[in-house]
């Protein structure tokens, strides 16, 4: 991977939340690439840090959060540190973020061509002609009719909301968009249609995107690479398809286990034991002990750390050597 | 199996806009189901689709705009005392969706269970009542020290797990579910499939479970009842919908899931809910149907019986031609 096909450099981002009794550091050292035109999928359960992380990158987050190490490096720029305006330069323009409800990010009071213009607005001095011909294109790209310029975001179905939220992101054709879980406040059939055109819009405009969700089985015919979290941690990162067919995590093969399934046999499932750890009271170790299947003595003494196996990254002490212990091979997935 | 609860032609319309307003909300037009005894029936379908309208109706906390629903042969029309209502609401408790929602934050967790049993079953002492409290916490996979802890203290998934204690408490025989893992984390909500059916086997409690979630459903359910835009599209034991769906909008349902194991469907459809707002007649699914024919946009169809068990409301599966309009 050559420097010029890095868009965004992540290394060693810790972020806590200060608080009165205690700081609780949400995300503990997370280092990640991504390249152009890219599609990057971060997986977790609530309080893994997911957001938190987006956040960081983005540079959105507030008090109590802050950034305590690391830097984020978006085309060459290190963001942390910036002022808020010379990162408005890059907001929006360079890099936008679509947010996981989109009935609160939407001004309610506001027609969708409305806010389009502002956004339009905020970067240069765009005609009125300009804006209405731009407006009404990212409308068309996302499969709105140009006549929902003049709607408010009440009179948007929840999927063609989510959509018009793309079609904002995607004003200024930026190199990078986040999004936080886009897609969880829609039923099935919206939620695939709405992945089906990230993916066909993504490759025709080649922007990069960065893709949270608590749902693995959603993003995995989408996303080349994906990246698990765990309790602030990347407990995996590696090419999607292969984590797929062979998780090597007990935590990943845990989450993939407890989906059920609308084909094959009707298997009793299990879950994964135990609750996701409070963040204010880490388990020694390696974080995800407590609740493996597979945890021995050392593993609640000795925290693991991010060991290579066939060209991903895993954080599981049994992966140490590189390989992949052959009652895992087969155990997980055989349905 | 012996039937528990039967609803014939539930129908329930809503008054939408100002005072002079005459549109009416179709949010549920003639349903007609059943729900035996130990029996889990899965209620799915998309937002809007009537399904939380089915569990309130049947909760009794919207009246019928027409149609009857018989719970052990008795019309709930019939209940009208205070004692009578408060026996039906023990006996078909509800599970809702937001664990942190429904549960009071300010009393320790033993205060729900506490009141519910001093007044659905007056007959226990005091030191019944906390027997009780702890027998069905631990039914419900929760230690006895949970009694005395705060809502805060407590997980997602242990909350839910405190909302069936609760529903338990009542000696229900049917409960209504909305909705009740939706909100958990993925590694918590087999867990708590698990123990609803577990309650199916082993205290013999019906529960109407409504999801959006087929997979879930296929889970635990042994029948399938699937709605869209208010009306009843298709039902049946679930391995029979699942594995030969003969409603286009199960078809349509059952391709979107997404399945890591499977290869990706092509399925172009936009999933844009139907207007339900004074509906014509004719088919409500028939504008995102790719084989709609001509009496789809003039007759509704109503469910017939294409196997054992198995209802299809779909004019062109009632010919008997095989219906593939999406492929799974």
């Amino acid at each position: 991977m050559s420097e010029a096909h890095e868009i965004l450099e992540v290394s060693g981002l810790s972020v806590d939340y200060v608080l009165p009794l205690q700081d609780v550091r949400a995300v503990d050292d997370v280092s990640f690439t991504v390249d152009r035109g890219e599609f990057l999928g971060i997986v977790g359960e609530s309080g893994c840090g997911k957001s938190t992380l987006l956040f960081a990158v983005a540079q959105l987050l507030a008090p109590p959060a802050l950034i305590a190490a690391g830097s984020v490096k978006f085309e060459g720029t290190n963001l942390v540190g910036l002022t808020d305006k010379q990162l408005s330069a890059i907001r929006w323009r360079d890099m936008s973020v679509v947010m996981q409800s989109a009935m609160n990010a939407l001004n309610p009071v506001k027609s969708i061509g409305a806010q389009f213009k502002d956004a339009l607005q905020a970067h240069g001095k765009p005609s009125k002609e300009e804006i209405a011909t731009r407006s009404a294109e990212v409308l068309r790209m996302v499969g709105i009719d140009p006549v929902h310029l003049k709607s408010y975001p009440h009179q948007l179905s929840g999927g063609m909301r989510q959509r018009s939220m793309i079609a904002m992101a995607m004003l200024f054709t930026p190199d990078l968009i986040i999004m936080d879980e886009p897609t969880s406040a829609l039923d099935v059939v919206a939620q695939r249609s709405l992945m089906t055109q990230i993916k066909e819009l993504q490759q025709a405009y080649g922007f990069a995107v960065i893709f949270v969700t608590h749902d693995m089985s959603l993003i995995s015919h989408f996303s080349d690479r994906l990246m698990v979290m765990y309790a602030g941690q990347i407990d995996e990162l590696g090419d999607t398809r292969t984590i797929f067919d062979r998780p090597p995590h007990p935590y990943t093969q845990g989450l993939l286990e407890a989906f059920p399934s609308i084909r094959g046999p009707r298997v009793p499932l299990k879950g994964i034991p135990g609750n996701p750890p409070d963040m204010a009271a880490i388990p020694t170790g390696c974080r995800f002990h407590p609740r493996c299947p597979h945890a021995v003595e050392r593993c609640t003494v000795t925290a693991p750390d991010l060991y290579p196996l066939d060209g991903d990254l895993v954080r599981c002490l049994r992966r140490q050597d590189g390989t992949l212990p052959k009652a895992d091979q087969q155990g997980s997935l055989s349905r | 199996m012996s039937e528990l609860l039967r609803a014939e032609h539930l129908t329930r319309h809503f008054k939408i806009g100002g005072m002079l307003s005459r549109r009416t909300l179709h949010a549920v037009d003639d349903v007609s189901f059943s729900i035996g005894e130990r029996e889990i029936v899965a209620l799915a379908g998309e937002s809007g689709s009537g399904k939380s309208t089915i569990a309130r109706v049947l909760a009794r906390i919207y009246t019928l705009t027409s149609g009857q629903v018989y719970f052990e042969g008795t019309p709930l029309s019939a209940i009208r005392s205070r004692r009578d209502g408060l026996r039906y609401a023990g006996l078909v408790p509800m599970v809702f969706q937001d664990p942190f929602a429904s549960i009071n934050p300010v009393f320790r967790v033993q205060h729900g269970v506490l009141r519910i049993l001093k007044l659905h079953r007056p007959e226990l002492s005091a030191r019944q009542r906390l027997d009780e409290a702890e027998r069905v916490f631990g039914v419900v996979g929760l230690g006895a020290d949970m009694l005395e802890r705060f809502p805060y203290e407590l997980s997602g998934g242990q909350r839910q797990r405190v909302g069936f204690a609760q529903a338990l408490a009542m000696r229900p025989k049917l409960i209504l579910a909305d909705e009740p893992v939706s909100m958990l984390d993925v590694s918590i909500r087999i867990g708590l499939l698990n123990l609803m059916a577990k309650l199916r086997d082993e205290e013999g409690v019906s529960i109407l479970y409504i999801t959006h979630d087929i997979a879930s459903a296929r889970y635990v359910a042994d029948r399938l009842i699937v709605m869209y835009a208010g009306q009843l599209a298709e039902s049946g034991p679930i391995e029979d919908v699942l594995t030969a769906p003969k409603h286009p909008y199960t078809q349509l349902l059952l391709s979107a899931v997404p399945d890591p194991m499977a290869p990706l469907s092509q399925v172009n459809d936009r999933g844009e809910p139907p207007k339900v707002v004074d509906p014509a007649p004719g088919c409500r699914f028939r504008w995102r149907c790719p084989l709609a024919i001509e009496t789809c946009s003039t007759v509704t169809p109503i469910l017939a019986e294409l196997q054992p068990g198995h209802e299809v409301a779909c004019h062109v599966a009632q010919t008997g031609a095989e219906v593939k309009a999406f492929a799974s």
